[in-house]
């Protein structure tokens, strides 16, 4: 249920980046990659150190995987501000 | 063949195909499920043997043969028995009318083994012996006195002494305890069972929690579904040549006492004979009038039967002293023990003086002395005479459908089915005239060949499959929709009317094989990989999906073309096409941004939801029993429940239920799985404090086997249609067009998952199967979009995206409002007077169909665009419409475009425009949108690094430009010339 939760914070916050520049490494669909693997991932990571079980959520649950979406993006959005410098250096 | 004949041809193919079918429906019986007549419906899961150590092909075939051919002889007519998947077997008992003789005539393994008892006997059993007239030694039974004293069950007792003189153990721990430190004996043919795990309470007297179960895994899933701790009880593993078998006491004239409390005895698993070896057993009564079970044995069965008689007694007379009497010798002979199931039966003494060399198989043998009726034994005859199930099996789920909620919910579904066709019908002929006549014509006979295909096949008609059906009549309306849209496309373009439908047919005809071939590939990989009752939805899904392919298209198209020039089609009006049409002219990717943050807040709301409140998973999935049941005298909850409690039932939930098939006096019973005995006491126990109404009592038992098999089938099912139909549509389509359908999938699966939580209803696997036609209804739509995008694509050839998808959207809205109008009809039929079952599945396709629509429009769509647009050929059309325009309209001006198209100069002056800006303007990286340009005001340079309005060649573009969009505003102003 846990992973269920994770992935689908990382959709729903997804759908803002339409509001942001569009920099991100492949898009919207790069941006679709970073929060969703953001979100499991770093929720993944808190669930195992806090202990929790994936039958176990609550509102915490959600609320972990939204710095997982932050990073994510973060990490798609470097990637593409990259290929964008290297393409400009070409 | 000219066209014409062509289309009288089909036209009489299908009247021929409807005029046979009208047979096959006046002379077949259709063929209903358990779920619509009545009955107990079982499923078994397969578990390997030390005779049969994997579960294959042959075996599994041979348990549904004794199945089919033991149940019969039991007196259960009827029954069907279907094997499903790999290793379990679904048995269908119509009309039964409790779970207990039907489940046992199924699952009862009837495992019968014929042991020499004292060498086998492990423990200080072998010590005490148990043989009259021998006084046993009082060590040991001093030892085993105390013992049973110490389990709490008093030594003094009769039965319990007859148990501790036997040299029984109190408690199946004990005997488990000693059984586990036996050594592993393997290979073992002969072998009754293979290793067998035990879980027992920490604490004394160690009451087993759970077992014999034939992996550890098994021991820590509880009968209610949940996981138990790891640290849940004491773990015996008793290894393969061990059994434990209990054994009940007898009363002074060796009737067994069938409700006294066993002993246990740990036993060397080597048996001389088994089952297999006898023949003929038949019920008889033995000399006193008691009921017995006479056998004979095969020739092997013979021998080896003489041979273990005769080493009983020699050994009995080896231990003798003397020649000794027939009395006397009982306190030295032997016993020869008949265990079934790993019960004793039977436990003679082989009297060494009486027959000194064995007894001759040649006269056969007989069980006697435990039986409480005749019944018992004459179900014990039929249960040998069935012969051994080759390996075990597991019960794992199990329904019991009375035939009057059976009736009722075919009559909803009917009832449900049929209003839903007449609205449907209504909605056509208003909304498409003629055409909607054409279409009414051919839903028409897509029911009458469709009920006959279901009779001549013959389909079990399911209450899921009637949902099936009634969803394809939604989908056969569609397909006619998708062609008439097109044909007064083509009537308002100007067209003939045999040219309009010509091409109308022609346009469509892609875009329904598409969508058709999306939800046919959804219905088989829910038919492969799902469980029995979404089976039948996938497969009336399938059928009823290729059935409407030959009616909504070919048989319309013939109807279309033959009366194409008659005077009913002579006006537009006959075909709803007289006026213009609803114009759409909606900016929908520049709204997009509203409609994704719209899905955003919806999607946050339903995680917050999925983690406070989760899913409220059925017993599909957790496992349990479930209990329906119409009583006559009224009564409250507390009183069922004191009821549940006297037939040995704790801990059950008791609610009233509203249901009108029930009456008002209707109470649901739900709680951990139970056996189908408890079961029967249940209804007993009802029956005689409250009566039960006829055909009032339901019951539905899962286990967690079944839970998980449900929980991994859906899993695997959704996982394999994504792949497949992504791959489909990568080929038909550009692989980029696939992954907008798998986001658009997710939203829509994870919409409803969202709303299930938030409004608690239960998931169970038919809402798995709303679910994956969810995904297939999703991309029948999103494909009819995308379809019209990738046809307007060449016709755009100078088009942003941006538009290309504008106008495509514009022009199958209405399309894609109306299709989803008359699926949503069919639906809100469902779950208003469809009944229970079906309400739940409607609620789902509701919540899914309006998802779909939504977010193939609003999602699939914009997510397609805004990736398409990274390419390089339309980041350098909308450089060159930006740079013409000032920004990119909502929707290209066609007339502009074609004129620019026809115009060489114009193409060759916007290359060099746009090169001028290349030079000018530091490279672009890969951005999806350019944004407007920002008007100069003079000589100074504008933001996006345009060449300063000083430029003579500058100065003259933009006069250029200005004139254009001068005109442009004027055209939009007043219309367009012609």
């Amino acid at each position: 249920m846990a992973l269920l939760v994770w992935f689908t914070t990382g959709i729903a916050l997804w759908h803002f980046t339409i509001f942001l520049p569009d920099r991100f490494w492949q898009g919207i669909i790069g941006a679709f990659l970073g929060s969703t693997i953001g979100a499991v991932i770093f929720g993944a990571i808190v669930g195992t150190a806090s202990g929790k079980g994936l039958g176990d959520t609550d509102v915490s649950t959600v609320l972990v995987a939204v710095p997982g979406v932050a990073i994510g993006l973060a990490v798609v959005w470097f990637l593409g501000a990259r290929a964008e410098q290297q393409a400009l250096a070409e | 063949m000219g066209k014409r004949r062509k289309h009288v041809f089909v036209l009489l193919f299908v009247l021929g195909l409807i005029a046979v079918s009208g047979i096959v429906i006046a002379n077949k019986e259709t063929k209903l499920g358990l779920d619509l007549k009545g009955g107990v419906q079982l499923v078994l899961q397969g578990r390997p043997t030390p005779q049969q150590p994997t579960i294959d092909n042959g075996s599994m075939e041979r348990a549904v043969d004794i199945i089919r051919s033991g149940c019969d002889e039991l007196g259960v007519s009827e029954i069907e028995v279907s094997r499903v998947g790999s290793d379990q077997i679904q048995v269908g008992i119509p009309g039964a009318t409790s779970v207990g003789k039907a489940t046992e005539c199924a699952t009862k393994p009837a495992r019968l083994y014929f042991f020499d008892w004292e060498p086998n006997l492990i423990g200080r059993e072998f010590l005490i012996g148990g043989r009259p007239g021998r006084e046993p030694p009082k060590g040991p039974m001093q030892e085993a006195t105390k013992e049973w004293q110490e389990a709490g069950r008093l030594p003094t007792k009769r039965e319990n002494q007859q148990l501790i003189a036997a040299g029984a153990y109190p408690t199946e721990y004990a005997a488990a305890k000693l059984a586990s430190e036996q050594e592993l004996k393997q290979p073992c043919p002969k072998c009754s069972q293979p290793t067998t795990y035990y879980l027992f309470e920490k604490k004394k007297p160690h009451k087993l929690i759970d077992g014999p179960e034939f992996t550890r895994e098994d021991l820590f899933i509880a009968a209610s579904g949940r996981k138990r701790p790891a640290d849940a009880g004491l773990v015996l593993k008793v290894p393969q040549g061990t059994i434990v078998v209990s054994e009940k006491p007898s009363d002074a004239n060796g009737q067994v006492l069938e409700n006294a409390e066993p002993g246990w005895f740990a036993l060397k698993d080597d048996p001389a004979l088994s089952g297999t070896e006898i023949t003929r057993p038949k019920q008889e009564s033995d000399e006193f009038g008691q009921p017995n079970v006479t056998f004979g044995f095969t020739d092997d069965g013979r021998k080896n039967f003489q041979e273990v008689t005769r080493r009983i007694a020699q050994r009995g007379a080896a231990s003798a002293i003397g020649p000794s009497s027939q009395e006397a010798a009982e306190a030295t002979s032997g016993h020869f023990a008949v265990v079934l199931d790993n019960e004793v039966k039977t436990r003679p003494i082989i009297n060494y003086a009486q027959n000194p060399d064995g007894i001759d198989g040649r006269t056969g043998a007989q069980i006697s002395g435990g039986f409480n009726s005749i019944q018992d034994a004459q179900d014990l005859a039929s249960f040998l005479q069935r012969g051994a199930l080759p390996i075990n099996l597991n019960l794992i789920s199990q329904s019991q459908v009375s035939a009057t909620l059976g009736s009722e919910a075919l009559h909803d579904g009917i009832k449900a089915g049929l209003i839903g066709l007449a609205l449907t019908i209504i909605f056509l002929l208003v909304f498409y005239r003629f055409l909607g006549f054409v279409a009414v014509t051919a839903i028409a006979a897509y029911g009458v060949i469709f009920f006959a295909l279901v009779k001549l096949i013959p389909i079990t008609l399911t209450l899921p499959g009637i949902a099936g059906l009634v969803l394809t009549i939604g989908v056969t309306a569609d397909s006619n929709i998708v062609i008439f849209e097109r044909i007064k496309e083509e009537v308002r373009a100007g067209r003939s009317m045999s040219s309009a439908i010509a091409a109308g047919y022609r346009r469509g005809i892609a875009t329904i094989i598409d969508a058709n071939v999306v939800t046919l590939l959804t219905a088989f990989v829910l038919f492969v990989l799902a469980t029995a009752g979404v089976k039948g939805f996938a497969f009336v899904l399938g059928v009823g999906t290729i059935v409407s392919l030959l009616t909504a298209v070919v048989f319309t198209q013939a109807l279309l073309g033959t009366i194409s020039r008659s005077r009913l089609l002579r006006s537009p009006s006959a075909l709803g096409a007289s006026s213009e049409g609803i114009r759409w002219h909606i900016d929908f990717i520049g709204a997009s941004r509203w409609f994704f943050s719209i899905s955003g807040v919806i999607l946050i709301v339903g995680a917050l939801a999925l983690a406070t409140k989760q899913l409220n998973l059925g017993i599909d999935f957790e496992s349990g029993t479930r209990v329906e049941v119409a009583l006559v005298k009224a009564t409250d909850e507390e009183a069922v429940r004191d009821a549940l409690e006297k037939a040995g039932i704790s801990g059950g939930e008791v609610q009233k239920e509203v249901n009108p098939a029930l009456g008002d006096n209707a109470f649901l019973i739900q709680s951990k799985t139970l056996e189908p005995s408890e079961i029967n006491e249940i209804q007993k126990e009802l029956e005689r404090e409250f009566g039960i109404e006829a055909n009032g009592f339901n019951s539905t038992s899962v286990g967690p086997t079944f839970g998980t098999t449900v929980a991994n089938s859906a899993r695997n099912a959704l996982i394999f249609s994504l792949l497949i139909i992504c791959a489909y549509i990568a080929f038909r389509f550009d692989p980029k067009f696939a992954v907008p359908v798998l986001i658009a999938i997710f939203h829509d699966i994870l919409i409803t998952a969202g709303i299930y939580s938030l409004t608690g209803r239960e998931v169970s696997s038919g809402t798995v199967a709303a679910f994956l036609t969810i995904l297939g209804y999703s991309l029948y739509d999103t494909i009819i979009v995308f379809d019209r995008i990738r046809e307007n694509m060449p016709r755009m050839p100078r088009a942003a995206f941006s538009q290309i998808v504008n106008r495509s959207m514009s022009e199958v809205l209405t399309r894609s409002l109306a299709t989803s109008f008359t699926t949503l009809l069919s639906v809100t039929c469902l779950l208003i007077f469809g009944g229970a079952t079906l309400q739940d599945f409607a609620f789902a396709m509701m919540v899914g169909i309006v998802s779909g629509t939504y977010s193939s429009i609003f999602i699939a769509s914009p997510v397609l665009t805004a990736w398409k647009e990274r390419e390089p050929g339309f980041v350098r059309r909308r450089e060159r419409i930006t740079g013409l325009e000032g920004s990119v309209p909502a929707f290209a001006d066609e007339t502009e475009l074609a004129r620019l198209a026809d115009d060489g100069e114009a193409e060759v002056e916007i290359e060099e425009e746009v090169a001028a800006q290349r030079e000018v303007q530091p490279k672009a990286g890969a951005v999806a949108t350019v944004e407007p340009a920002v008007e100069g005001d003079g000589g100074k340079p504008s933001s996006n690094g345009e060449p300063p309005a000083s430029d003579p060649a500058t100065v003259a573009r933009r006069e250029r430009n200005e004139k254009r969009r001068a005109r442009r505003q004027q055209r939009r102003k007043h219309g367009r010339k012609r």
